[in-house]
């Protein structure tokens, strides 16, 4: 049974043109299912919660990377109620979608051939404290300590992002072959301003850092972990690979 | 990998890199081939090749597989097969590698021992 879940901007007057559009193609490609629209007093963990327990085994989120990250969290979480669940996403608007490029998935109703076809990749997770994450953990350098697999620690002099990769955006510009979320391993990358390309060549020198590692705490006392470009997550945060694994609903056009 | 016939090690085969930004604290042992242009300070290990560019600086005792040092080394090198001392290098600690070459400009200031390759591997596999 499939169930979408609404993120609550997609309750403004300005989406109801493109909601209908969506729930026609839903009708016409025959994967109906119950909606559930998230508004204050509605937790996207709670609704995935009672779904599973019903029986729920495809739950879709709908609207941007924060529904995406939150219903991921859900799932993950609820690995003891829900078994083989799978997770889609049916993306609105282009902004805050770079995990729905990731993953191949048109933007609006086009998401929904996507979802008839049910092509389903079973994917690693990262895992920061008690928080799951499909592509990356990210966080400036300032002030930032990195102490990895509790034989060293890093930190870093110029201003830059460190960022923690299972599935890395395309907008970070990372090639595949550098990070993959089907390899169980996570990698450490630091890029400063000077970091012109992550591959360097050897006219460019090198500009950044990178490296394996099995589990890495974040110390920072002024910024955030950011996970899925959505979730802020305070620090200290152990960030390891997760043992849960997601299916996911995937497109074609994926850029992995 | 590299060896003495090729002009450059190919940075796309570098398993692990440290930025010249970057300043790491501890024991950074790893399996693969590293690449270093920052700080370190503790020791660094690898059964592969190590590559401490001009930028680098380590204080730290280095065991390697391979390697070039072009930058400022404070500690002991342990090398199992060859080592590449570069004009921009500048080593203090005693050094041990099987072979080594090292370029016109190139500073050592320690005990330089070459050609015990058993004995760099024995101290490798003790540590």
């Amino acid at each position: 049974m499939y169930i979408y879940i609404y993120d609550s901007f997609v309750n403004h007057k300005k989406y109801e043109k493109v909601l209908a559009r969506i729930e026609t193609r839903i009708t016409d490609l025959g994967l109906n299912g119950k909606i559930v629209r998230i508004g204050i007093m509605t937790s996207v963990h709670d609704v995935v919660e009672n779904e599973l327990r019903k029986g729920a085994n495809t739950i879709i989120a709908v609207g941007n990377n924060g529904i995406f990250s939150q219903a991921l969290n859900s799932i993950a979480k609820l690995t003891n109620v829900g078994q083989n669940v799978t997770l889609g996403l049916i993306p609105i608007d282009r902004e805050k979608n770079e995990i729905a490029n990731l993953l191949g998935i048109e933007p609006e109703e086009r998401a929904c051939d996507i979802l008839s076809a049910r092509r389903i990749q079973t994917l690693d997770l990262g895992k920061a404290g008690n928080n799951y994450f499909l592509t990356q953990a990210q966080i400036t350098t300032d002030s930032t300590k990195l102490e990895i697999d509790e034989n060293y620690t890093i930190e870093t002099r110029e201003p830059g992002e460190i960022f923690i990769l299972n599935l890395p955006t395309l907008d970070l510009g990372i090639d595949k072959d550098i990070s993959n979320a089907e390899d169980s391993k996570l990698e450490l990358l630091i890029r400063t301003a000077k970091t012109k390309k992550i591959i360097p060549t050897k006219k460019g020198g090198i500009n950044h850092s990178y490296l394996n590692f099995k589990s890495v705490n974040i110390i920072n006392q002024k910024h955030h972990l950011i996970l899925d470009k959505h979730l802020n997550v305070d620090t200290p945060a152990l960030v390891t690979i997760a043992k849960e694994k997601i299916n996911l609903i995937v497109g074609k056009g994926r850029g992995f | 990998m590299f060896n003495r016939d090729q002009k450059e090690f190919d940075i796309k085969e570098a398993e692990t890199i440290i930025g010249p930004s970057v300043k790491v604290k501890g024991n950074f042992h790893g399996t693969g081939n590293i690449i270093i242009e920052g700080t370190v300070e503790g020791s660094v290990k690898t059964d592969k090749y190590l590559l401490v560019g001009e930028k680098a600086e380590i204080s730290a005792s280095i065991e390697a597989g391979e390697a070039k040092v072009a930058g400022i080394v404070t500690g002991n090198i342990t090398v199992k097969g060859y080592l590449e001392i570069a004009a921009t290098a500048n080593i203090s600690g005693d050094v041990n590698a099987h072979e080594i070459s090292i370029e016109k400009g190139g500073v050592v200031n320690g005990k330089l021992t070459i050609g015990t390759m058993e004995k760099a591997k024995k101290e490798i596999a003790e540590n």
